[in-house]
């Protein structure tokens, strides 16, 4: 061992193995884009018209284009999207981590830490990964990403190498899970699961929208960006996403339990 | 170390004026002394990138309270290692953080012989783990200090302790490890 006097010397000297520093500057530029602002930027008002924008999307492609187009008696405007961008290559490491679904946990964890009863689907089992996120102060009140990886039956998802991503959130719809911009090719069809209602979105990759800095309207791709099914389950709003056929994917959503 | 005062004080001034490419420079800049401050606190890092990205959004939200001219460090510092703290105490638990060696160690003379230098790592090797060993109150303070390389304002920032405290704070920590370096000597 060092001599008594040298230890401090010695610890100068030490070269500690550091995890590896992760490039926060994306994540973080997201973030500050949605500043805090007043009322009528605030978040719920960002949702609402995100809600709006998908509502627009649905009266524009689907049959009931009339009945929901009467539900909003506003002002609204359509942004095609003309072509979607490649996604960039993803960096090593596990697959929902790569994804910025959050923060990885466990099921048992994940129940824990948010307030309503998780949702799995029987008909795929344990999920591989399990993430939570984003903050459970969120409005959402959290939101828990469980990954599949790919199986017999179920590609991966060409960008991510994921099989399946479904993923929960309680209560009110926010841009996280509507902000979607049906781009072409795209088609939406209203399913009904168990006495749930949802809507089967297939086609074209589709893409996230949230609002920068100068409150513009921007677009990434962030997911899988596959075919979705999205369901509200008892006030649990679902998303799963995946190389799926429609019917794998209303059995996924019937086996919910 | 990461600290460019001139530039620094340009960046943050562009940044408080809502530049945003400003504030991507100084989360790029300081992303690495802030991260593995929250490893050291957190113990984990999953926790410390959660909680360093919460901080860099935080401190941007609080730039206005940056004072023109001030050393960023700190100031950082202090957001990042409050919102480690949170983090520790939200889930309450706390994961003890194992510190490795990357290498030897950074010799300080001419280049050691082989047989000086096999001597050297395996001397580093358990004064780590003596290090690990200690207190939390211990090895924080003097990982602030030797594995960070954190200042004296830094390292109280860090620990939200008043300056004056840090030195006798790493004065007792390191007392405590000379002990156990002569115990595991004598042993």
């Amino acid at each position: 061992m060092p001599e008594l006097i040298e230890v401090e010397q010695h610890l100068d000297r030490l070269e500690l193995d550091w995890p590896a520093t992760p490039d926060l500057r994306h994540a973080v530029r997201l973030r500050i884009g949605v500043r805090r602002r007043p009322w009528f930027e605030s978040r719920w008002a960002v949702a609402a018209a995100a809600a709006i924008l998908v509502l627009a999307a649905l009266a524009a492609y689907t049959p009931s284009r009339e009945a929901i187009a009467g539900w909003i008696n506003l002002h609204t405007f359509f942004r095609t999207v003309p072509h979607l961008a490649t996604p960039t290559p993803l960096p090593p490491g596990p697959l929902g981590q790569r994804l910025g679904l959050g923060r990885q946990s466990t099921l048992a964890q994940a129940r824990a830490a948010v307030t309503w009863p998780l949702l799995v689907p029987t008909s795929l089992g344990q999920p591989d990964e399990v993430y939570v996120g984003p903050a459970p102060d969120a409005p959402s009140g959290g939101e828990v990403t469980l990954v599949y990886a790919a199986r017999q039956g179920i590609p991966a998802a060409g960008e991510t190498g994921v099989g399946v991503l479904i993923t929960e959130a309680r209560g009110a719809i926010n841009s996280e899970f509507f902000g979607k911009i049906i781009g072409p090719g795209t088609t939406i069809e209203p399913v009904t699961v168990a006495g749930s209602s949802g809507y089967w979105i297939s086609g074209a990759p589709h893409d996230v929208v949230f609002v920068d800095s100068s409150g513009g309207v921007r677009f990434e791709t962030l997911r899988l960006a596959t075919n979705t099914l999205l369901v509200n389950v008892g006030g649990t709003v679902v998303r799963i996403e995946g190389n799926l056929t429609r019917a794998q994917a209303l059995e996924i959503a019937a086996s919910l339990a | 170390m990461e600290g460019r005062p001139t530039d620094d004080a340009e960046l943050f001034a562009r940044a408080q004026r809502g530049e945003t490419a400003a504030y991507e420079e100084i989360v790029q800049r300081y992303q690495q002394m802030a991260f593995r401050t929250a490893y050291v606190i957190t113990g984990s890092a999953a926790d410390a990138e959660d909680a360093t990205q919460e901080a860099f959004v935080k401190a941007y939200r609080a730039l206005a309270s940056f004072r023109a001219g001030a050393e960023p460090r700190p100031w950082l510092l202090r957001i990042v290692a409050n919102e480690a703290r949170n983090r520790v105490r939200s889930s309450g638990r706390r994961q003890q953080v194992e510190l490795r060696l990357a290498g030897s160690y950074r010799p300080g003379g001419a280049a050691p012989s082989p047989e000086a230098a096999a001597v050297a790592a395996e001397d580093s090797r358990r004064l780590l783990g003596l290090v690990n060993q200690l207190s939390e109150e211990d090895r924080l303070v003097i990982a602030c200090r030797y594995f960070l390389e954190l200042t004296g304002d830094e390292t109280a920032a860090t620990l939200g302790i008043p300056e004056g405290t840090v030195k006798s704070r790493l004065s007792r920590a390191l007392s405590r490890l000379r002990a156990r370096v002569e115990e595991a000597s004598i042993a």
